[in-house]
């Protein structure tokens, strides 16, 4: 008794003397929005989606998992993953290629003007998506559109690109890589000026060419920025939304159907919030498991991060 | 093709020349199709009615500005304009007040807790907004805020994101200054505004131009919560008008192009900050 109450007398000490009343009073405004809008809603969507609710009716009925069987017996959400990893596959990938090569033609040394073409590229990044989707959609019109009078000039078809299956996809695509071309090339760039030049002169003397330089010593010194860049473009790929919605609204058929959007249409369109529930706790998962790979990926929650 | 082979066949003379001319014949070339889309925005909206399928495709010969005022006249861009400074400028004066007492509080304060609390708040940056965007669309309409300046402001007041901005660069001021404010009696609150927010500016400006950037492209939760003439922001406002103008090409670039101008012009105006606060929260977390 005498022990503990010695104990509590020192942990209350402790406790007058930290500035916990200040950072109560700091962090309050805080966590009441990130409690209220975030927090509140993460649980909400896990509980919500145990239940089968239409048309924001007044009465909720429990169906346990029944939300999520429905899930993954539908094609329809199959689909809607095939699709989102195609689109995340292709625009990762293509914009992480290109921003590469382009930040090593950026970083050379008789490069006159770095910053004006830094930005140019960048200028995309920093664009409205709806507004850049409205851009898109004329240029690939199927009369008019720059993309068909290009081709008919070389003797090629034009083709309704948005309305066709094959190539609507490929189409929303473009736009995706047009807006993360400059943000992977920044990131690139960055990294490659925090590069050592002795490993390049070395090389120089070995007689290595450019081609061969880039291959054995670039790529292999980007490694972690390249890590990094692949996760945080699936994370943002995997969540695409904005321009789909612009673009095609998930069409022809479910065509360009992504997951954000499979999810839009039964929530808001369908008003079936259980199951839109259940999509939600799916897009969760998925985001949440590459973030910490991400944070494990640059040490976040080491030691020296939490001091 | 002829200038290539010409000065293909000339003696380089210096290996300066040849990087320098490899170096323009492939950035030149990429920079034309990243910038085309702009290229065809602006001169679309200067074209003549009915002549959107004519050339010029890249540089106008027509300053059709009567466009622009159509534009306007079809739908209240003004009022747009109104709604989205509005809804940004509270975001940004919100986060600048609310991420910087936590950031305060995370660098500086000691209290039991402090680790785990600050982990939580790290936590929902992994909770992407989609995920929460039913629940939320719930509490707006429960609180019977749809259609007001609420909606729009209050669940984006303060994000992790901002927070933990604000926290790594506040750790990296000499203590001693906190320190000395300290001594000379400043409360935490006078501390974190006299001497901690001046000393990391440019990380708040950073920080500040973010904010400007997601309220000035902010689509989907506006389009769930605010979709009414008199509330919508630009971007909304943009496809709505889009959809009633479909083949009215020339107005729909002119009113594009409304939408679009102000986020490039802050950006070439702020670049440096834009891009070295990228670069340090694309590598951090």
């Amino acid at each position: 008794m005498q022990v503990r109450s010695a104990g509590f007398h020192n942990w209350f000490t402790r406790l007058c003397r930290s500035d916990i009343s200040t950072a109560l009073l700091f962090l309050l405004p805080s966590l009441v929005i990130l409690g209220v809008f975030n927090f509140y809603p993460i649980a909400g969507i896990f509980r919500l989606s145990f239940f089968k609710w239409d048309n924001l009716a007044p009465v909720k009925t429990f169906i346990g998992l029944d939300n999520f069987i429905r899930l993954f017996q539908s094609e329809r959400f199959w689909n809607s993953l095939k699709v989102t990893a195609e689109y995340t596959l292709v625009v990762t990938a293509v914009s992480l290629l290109l921003g590469l090569v382009l930040a090593v033609f950026l970083n050379n040394r008789m490069l006159l003007g770095k910053s004006f073409w830094r930005s140019m590229f960048f200028l995309p990044v920093v664009t409205p998506t709806v507004a850049a989707a409205m851009v898109w959609i004329l240029l690939f019109n199927p009369g008019f559109g720059l993309v068909n009078v290009v081709l008919r000039a070389l003797g090629l078809d034009g083709l309704n690109w948005l309305a066709d299956k094959t190539w609507a996809l490929p189409t929303v695509m473009s736009l995706g890589i047009w807006r993360r071309l400059g943000f992977t090339l920044i990131l690139y760039l960055a990294a490659l000026q925090s590069l050592s030049k002795e490993y390049y002169e070395s090389a120089e003397i070995d007689g290595a060419n450019a081609l061969q330089r880039f291959l054995h010593i670039t790529v292999p010194l980007l490694r972690s920025t390249t890590i990094m860049l692949i996760i945080l473009g699936v994370i943002d790929s995997f969540l695409v939304f904005d321009q789909v919605m612009v673009l095609t609204r998930g069409g022809p058929d479910d065509a360009t159907e992504v997951i954000g959007m499979f999810m839009y249409l039964n929530s808001f369109s369908l008003f079936k919030l259980g199951y839109g529930a259940a999509i939600s706790v799916v897009m969760f998962v998925v985001v949440a498991i590459f973030t910490l790979m991400q944070w494990r990926f640059v040490g976040f929650g080491s030691a020296e991060e939490a001091e | 093709m002829n200038l290539l082979r010409r000065l293909g066949a000339e003696p380089v003379t210096s290996r300066k020349a040849r990087t320098t001319l490899i170096l323009a014949l492939i950035l030149i070339p990429a920079a034309f199709v990243v910038l085309v889309p702009y290229l065809w925005m602006f001169t679309t909206s200067l074209k003549v009615r009915g002549t959107t399928g004519l050339p010029p495709f890249l540089f106008p010969n027509a300053f059709e500005f009567g466009n622009y005022l159509k534009a306007w006249q079809a739908a209240p861009f003004l009022r747009y304009y109104l709604n989205t400074t509005i809804v940004a400028v509270a975001i940004i004066a919100s986060r600048v007040v609310l991420a910087s007492l936590a950031a305060y509080a995370f660098a500086f304060l000691r209290f039991p807790g402090r680790n785990l609390l600050f982990l939580l708040f790290l936590g929902t940056m992994m909770i992407p907004f989609q995920a929460t965007i039913i629940p939320s669309y719930l509490i707006i309409r429960d609180l019977q805020w749809f259609n007001t300046f609420q909606a729009l402001i209050v669940p984006r007041m303060v994000d992790a994101f901002s927070i933990f901005l604000l926290r790594q660069a506040f750790i990296s001021i000499p203590r001693d200054y906190l320190d000395a404010a300290r001594l000379d009696g400043c409360s935490h609150w006078q501390a974190l505004w006299k001497v901690v927010v001046p000393l990391n500016s440019s990380s708040v400006v950073t920080m500040g131009l973010f904010a400007f950037l997601f309220a000035w492209n902010d689509y989907l939760w506006p389009l769930l919560v605010a979709n009414s003439e008199q509330m919508r922001t630009i971007q909304l406002g943009l496809q709505v008008f889009a959809g009633r103008y479909q083949t009215e090409w020339t107005y729909m670039m002119a009113g594009t192009v409304t939408a679009t101008l102000l986020p490039l012009i802050l950006f070439l105006a702020a670049q440096r900050s834009f891009i070295s606060g990228l670069t340090r929260s694309g590598l951090k977390g």
